[in-house]
């Protein structure tokens, strides 16, 4: 029982117009995002980087309508996001290397995991105030640099935890048993043969957890406060380059601008190549 | 495909070595995973300085029978062994029992005394694809070593060299043993492999299919080897390929659904089977 030739024909024809329409549209969604990222991008070098000259990394932040730089933020940020990122690969390492080769089969691994997955999208405002409770109200008794260190760890550890714990689960288990067919512990294996095995993907999950941080503004508002003179020491306020742009890109000042715009181009370029070069390692690490 | 199950029912037929020569001698074990029941009251002799192959159908138990000869079941909460595995006469699977030796040669060497480490310097492993380690060839072997025990720069390099001449591969790789392993040919890292394996000299090298990813120059090159290194360690290998269990081994056991159907010198078994699960098996009949 052959159905007429002419309905098939209309149903060919409407399943492939639904189809053109599907792809029409999900093209048109793609192009707006890249759009906008692209806009971004664009105004962002066309207003920051006239901006860009050697004052900009040897002077610190101006009183307004002084000539003046953003050492003290550039060297805020470095400081702050550097150590931030040192707790934050230690503990997100570890914290991974458990999930993937001791958290199988285990309520506690699944509770962690869970967490970590809130945390991973918990908003930076409530690390911020955390640590502000925490570390600026009592233990160190004012803002500080540390307590911004700490508020960019918390918030870059979940990333590196999640990306290691993926990475390690990546590795065959042959690689392991082969490991201790030779009579090595399963701690050696790990160290010795799993996690060089994954390198380029640790590497990645840092690189992304820094990408993360690098513009944080919220939490080092409660934390770190901001300091417009350089300042290397811990336990007093520090400058960052978020909190310079958020201050200075609504002030009234067209020089304070103009160092905001910079202030956020060298944000971008830093992130934009944080993920480039992450992307570049993992997809490295695949191959092999 | 079908085989009849039947055929698994039948009582064994074995023609072991004489006890005097078993380095490894497995005697009713029943393996399981988790629930499931793997092997049924098995028992494998595995002589000394010999070639013994396990063949049958995928999932008749002969890779699961070759890692609980080394423990590495371990690594996995669920899988459980029961029965004998004797190891120069102490039994792995307890560490206390006291089990008669009087008829049985030992080799002598420390206790393992329930030492999973001990065991595995002792019986190493080399699994169906190459698991080269991300190092450079000269650490890949120098790993294990380490493990054991302490030696000096000269005496690892020496190491290294006979090892990778016993495995066949010092020619290929003499000139660059610093660079990676992963760099080599799929054969090439199998018999690196077999060279990190042998370095600890261990009394029994396990084989779990080593040749099923190679094509057949570098299996004829990695079966060259094992015909060498006969004359100083015991094998046990595993394979699909009867040709080569044929070819190579001094005793063959043929499994089937978790059992071990007939166990005799290759030389008959393959001539003459005298079950009718493993003459069905050998001429084709299915696998």
């Amino acid at each position: 029982m052959a159905a007429p030739q002419k309905q098939g024909f209309d149903r060919h024809m409407r399943r492939k117009l639904i189809n053109y329409a599907f792809v029409g549209l999900t093209l048109a969604a793609t192009a707006v995002a890249v759009i906008a990222l692209l806009l971004i991008l664009a105004s962002l070098v066309i207003n920051g980087f006239g901006g860009i000259s050697s004052t900009v990394f040897t002077l610190d932040q101006p009183p307004p309508e002084m000539p003046g730089g953003l050492r003290n933020a550039i060297v805020g940020s470095l400081e702050m996001c550097g150590i931030g990122m040192v707790i934050a690969v230690v503990i997100g390492i570890l914290a991974g290397t458990w999930l993937a080769e001791y958290g199988d089969h285990n309520k506690l691994a699944d509770v962690v995991r869970f967490l970590n997955d809130v945390l991973l999208s918990a908003p930076s405002i409530l690390i911020g105030l955390f640590v502000y409770e925490l570390l600026v109200v009592h233990v160190i008794h004012g803002f500080s640099g540390l307590a911004g260190a700490v508020s960019l760890a918390i918030l870059a550890t979940p990333v590196v935890t999640r990306t290691t714990e993926d990475i390690l689960r990546l590795q065959s288990n042959q690689l392991r048993e082969a490991g201790m067919a030779l009579g090595a512990g399963k701690g050696l294996v790990i160290r010795q043969i799993i996690w060089r095995a994954s390198r380029s993907g640790l590497m990645t999950g840092a690189l992304l957890g820094f990408a993360r941080i690098s513009g944080e503004t919220a939490p080092l508002l409660f934390t770190s406060l901001g300091n417009p003179n350089l300042s290397l020491s811990l336990t007093q306020p520090m400058g960052s380059l978020p909190a310079v742009i958020f201050q200075f890109a609504l002030s009234a000042y067209d020089d304070w601008r103009r160092l905001a715009w910079v202030g956020a181009l060298l944000i971008a370029i830093t992130v934009l190549s944080a993920n480039i070069i992450g992307r570049a390692l993992a997809r490295g690490s695949h191959k092999q | 495909m079908n085989f009849d199950v039947s055929q698994a029912d039948t009582p064994s037929v074995m023609v072991p070595p004489p006890l005097a020569d078993r380095v490894i001698d497995v005697r009713g074990l029943n393996f399981y995973y988790g629930k499931n029941q793997a092997l049924f009251n098995v028992d494998l002799p595995v002589a000394r300085h010999q070639i013994t192959a396990l063949i049958g159908p995928s999932g008749c138990g002969k890779s699961t029978m070759l890692r609980t000869l080394n423990k590495i079941y371990d690594l996995y909460p669920g899988q459980r062994a029961e029965g004998q595995i004797l190891f120069n006469g102490e039994n792995m699977l307890n560490a206390k029992e006291k089990v008669d030796t009087s008829q049985m040669a030992n080799a002598g060497g420390v206790p393992i005394n329930g030492d999973t480490a001990r065991l595995r310097a002792r019986v190493g492993m080399v699994f169906q694809r190459p698991t080269p380690f991300p190092m450079s060839i000269y650490e890949n072997i120098a790993f294990g070593v380490r493990l054991h025990r302490n030696v000096s720069r000269a005496e690892m390099d020496e190491i290294v060299e006979t090892s990778l001449t016993r495995s066949a591969l010092w020619d290929e790789v003499k000139d660059k043993l610093d660079t990676s392993g992963l760099g080599l040919s799929g054969g090439q890292q199998q018999r690196l492999c077999v060279a990190r394996g042998i370095a600890v000299e261990p009394e029994v090298l396990l084989l779990d299919e080593p040749a099923s990813a190679l094509d057949p120059l570098s299996t004829a090159k990695l079966e060259t080897a094992l015909m060498e290194l006969k004359s100083s360690f015991t094998i046990v290998i595993v394979t699909h390929n009867l040709q080569q269990a044929a070819r190579i081994s001094d005793y063959t056991g043929f499994m089937l659904l978790g059992k071990m159907v007939e166990f005799r010198p290759s030389s008959d078994a393959f001539v003459k089977p005298e079950t009718a699960a493993m003459r069905d098996y050998v001429t084709g009949r299915y696998g």
